[in-house]
């Protein structure tokens, strides 16, 4: 069953008198529990395409369904909703709130799905699988890089999602800390069945994806099986 | 929590903001207090002046006296339910004090005229004026506490002035009962009977006058009551049927004194709230200024919560309640800062007369901590509008 769908999905921005087709009739299924690599050079709609997928931008034409709901056909308050209970984000500058601590920054998504009680308990389990557990107090300006994006990681997962978006999550981190970012990334995949869609330019890191949609121009380059090489559509 | 948190990430400028609404309900507070005084007294005034009708001599008369006998047929004009002569005399002749109100003065009533006033006195100590008795005053606290008077002491009436001229004459009442406060002029009044005010009256005339007048043919003025429960309107009208009616005599239209005393009221208010307002409203200003600055410091942060679940109304929300949590607290201190001075000065140092100036009433509570939070709220409105407004993909990628 395809937790994601975007069916001839796009975005077209104005520039003056000129059109950017930032996404340009993009049509694919993401199944739950897929871990997809999305890669492309900058400018080919990566970061758009993932804008769409977390609700954050409306598309131009097209549709997208996320868990089989038309998101087309909801609101503002829908939408906001939806990025509560059903979407996860990471992103490269790990936006942690400086004045919260760890606890507090995975906790943040719960004030607005109204979780409270139980979500304290689910951000708590969520730190020690990260393993963070010794750094529950902590400030985000007394963790390291790598530590930060565990952190969001955590906080993307604690509403349990069915599906985690992450632009460039390794990119402000050396290559060993990414790893163990992937690493960790695969396994709450392989564990929680959530479906993970990552933006990024390190080819090391997306070839460890099971699924690698390359896009250029706004458009699917190629959609294939990473290792198999059998494409997808 | 983070409300708080968040306000105290920059202490100086937040000291700054909440000092700048502490100030204006300072201003406010204290400005206020002393309209509230003012507005007692006045009601006070409206309240006596607002069930009675003052009957004295008419324009142009050569002495402010009537006959005594007036009072009977005042009682017959239709409306009428009672009627009682009255004297008055400045009780600290030839003082200048600044106060609020009539100053001290003294009275001379029937004790039965107290069960008619719309101003119920009760006593706090000691008891009314023997009835048939001579030389016994009860005093109004403000007066009491002025003179240092409990009751069994003794006062010389009028006080006698530094220069007195050698004819000057008073004379000594033993205390017998002091007053609960009223807020208004019969807290600065000492009560004495009718016999003893016709003796002050007496002195007050010239030498070749006191053995040809029979001050116990005269008044000063008289008022008149209608049965409890009488309208203006028709106190109104009462007054008209004894200008009609009764020769010799001018009734005043209570109407006309009570707005006269409102008018007062209202100017007196409305200047005085007026500054404060203004001082409070510059506070608000650097309100939403902090809360501009805030929101421009916090543009990634508004799009982490958009990108986490957060709609438009709790970003609206989030802010608003930073606002109106400077509100509150500037509220909360200028208040508390306004309330310690009025303390401060009504306690010790009160006026001349032993009055206070400020009053703090539940009201003025209300409306000064009321119209920080609504300020504060209010100022927090356009800068929250902004904050949910962001567009959550420039905000999340904003350096």
């Amino acid at each position: 069953m395809a937790n994601v769908r975007l069916v001839d999905l796009t975005k077209h921005y104005k520039r003056g008198s000129e059109v950017i087709k930032a996404l340009d009739g993009v049509t694919l299924d993401i199944d739950k529990g897929e871990f997809v690599a999305v890669v492309g050079r900058s400018g080919s709609g990566k970061t758009t395409m993932l804008d769409l997928l977390g609700l954050l931008l409306k598309p131009t034409s097209g549709s997208l369904f996320i868990d089989d709901i038309d998101t087309a056909q909801l609101g503002d308050r829908q939408r906001a909703q939806m990025r509560a209970h059903r979407v996860g984000f990471v992103f490269q500058e790990y936006n942690l709130l400086s004045g919260l601590n760890v606890l507090e920054n995975v906790m943040l998504p719960l004030r607005y799905a109204k979780n409270g009680k139980e979500g304290r308990g689910r951000a708590i389990e969520l730190i020690d699988r990260v393993g963070l557990s010794d750094r529950i107090k902590h400030r985000p300006t007394e963790l390291s890089g790598g530590q930060m994006q565990r952190v969001a990681i955590a906080r993307s997962m604690v509403n349990a999602p069915s599906l985690i978006l992450l632009d460039e999550p390794t990119g402000a981190v050396d290559t060993e800390t990414a790893q163990q970012l992937v690493d960790l990334l695969k396994r709450l995949n392989h564990e929680d069945q959530v479906t993970i869609v990552l933006v990024t330019h390190d080819t090391d890191i997306s070839g460890q994806a099971r699924r690698q949609i390359r896009l250029k121009d706004g458009r699917v380059l190629t959609d294939e099986r990473v290792g198999e090489g059998i494409p997808v559509a | 929590m983070e409300t708080i948190r968040n306000v105290a990430r920059h202490k100086l400028r937040s000291f700054l903001t909440i000092s700048g609404i502490t100030i204006g309900v300072l201003a406010l507070t204290t400005m206020g207090a002393l309209a509230e005084n003012f507005n007692a007294l006045i009601d006070g005034g409206v309240a006596y002046f607002g069930s009675s009708v003052q009957v004295g001599a008419p324009d142009g008369s050569s002495a402010p006296i009537i006959p005594i006998s007036k009072v009977d047929e005042l009682k017959k004009v239709q409306g009428v339910a009672a009627a009682f002569p009255g004297y008055s005399f400045q009780a600290k002749p030839g003082q200048l004090n600044f106060t609020f109100g009539p100053g001290d003065q003294i009275q001379a009533s029937d004790p039965a005229e107290f069960g008619w006033g719309a101003i119920r006195l009760t006593y706090a100590q000691g008891h009314a004026i023997d009835a048939g008795s001579q030389g016994q005053v009860v005093l109004g606290k403000t007066i009491a506490k002025e003179f240092k008077k409990k009751v069994g002491d003794t006062i010389d009436l009028p006080v006698k002035p530094p220069d007195a001229k050698p004819d000057f004459v008073n004379h000594t009442f033993t205390v017998v009962g002091i007053l609960n406060e009223t807020r208004t002029a019969p807290d600065s009044f000492a009560y004495i009977n009718i016999a003893d005010g016709q003796m002050l009256l007496k002195d007050s005339l010239p030498g070749p006058l006191k053995s040809s007048i029979d001050v116990s043919q005269i008044t000063q003025g008289i008022a008149v009551y209608a049965k409890p429960g009488t309208s203006l309107d028709e106190l109104d009208r009462i007054a008209a049927r004894i200008n009609n009616q009764v020769d010799g005599v001018k009734a005043l239209k209570p109407s006309d004194i009570v707005n006269g005393f409102k008018q007062g009221s209202v100017v007196f208010t409305g200047v005085a709230t007026a500054a404060a307002v203004i001082a409070l409203i510059i506070g608000g200003l650097s309100v939403v200024n902090t809360m501009f600055m805030a929101v421009a410091e916090r543009v990634r942060e508004i799009g982490l919560k958009k990108a986490v679940g957060a709609t438009t109304v709790n970003i609206m929300g989030e802010f608003l309640l930073e606002a109106t949590f400077i509100g509150v607290v500037g509220g909360l201190l200028g208040y508390g800062l306004g309330v310690g001075i009025v303390v401060i000065r009504n306690v010790f140092f009160p006026a001349a007369d032993g009055s206070t100036l400020f009053l703090i009433t539940p009201t003025l509570t209300v409306i000064a901590i009321g119209f920080a939070t609504v300020l504060g709220a209010a100022a927090g409105v356009l800068p929250a509008w902004r904050a949910a407004s962001l567009d959550p993909v420039i905000a999340l990628r904003n350096e």
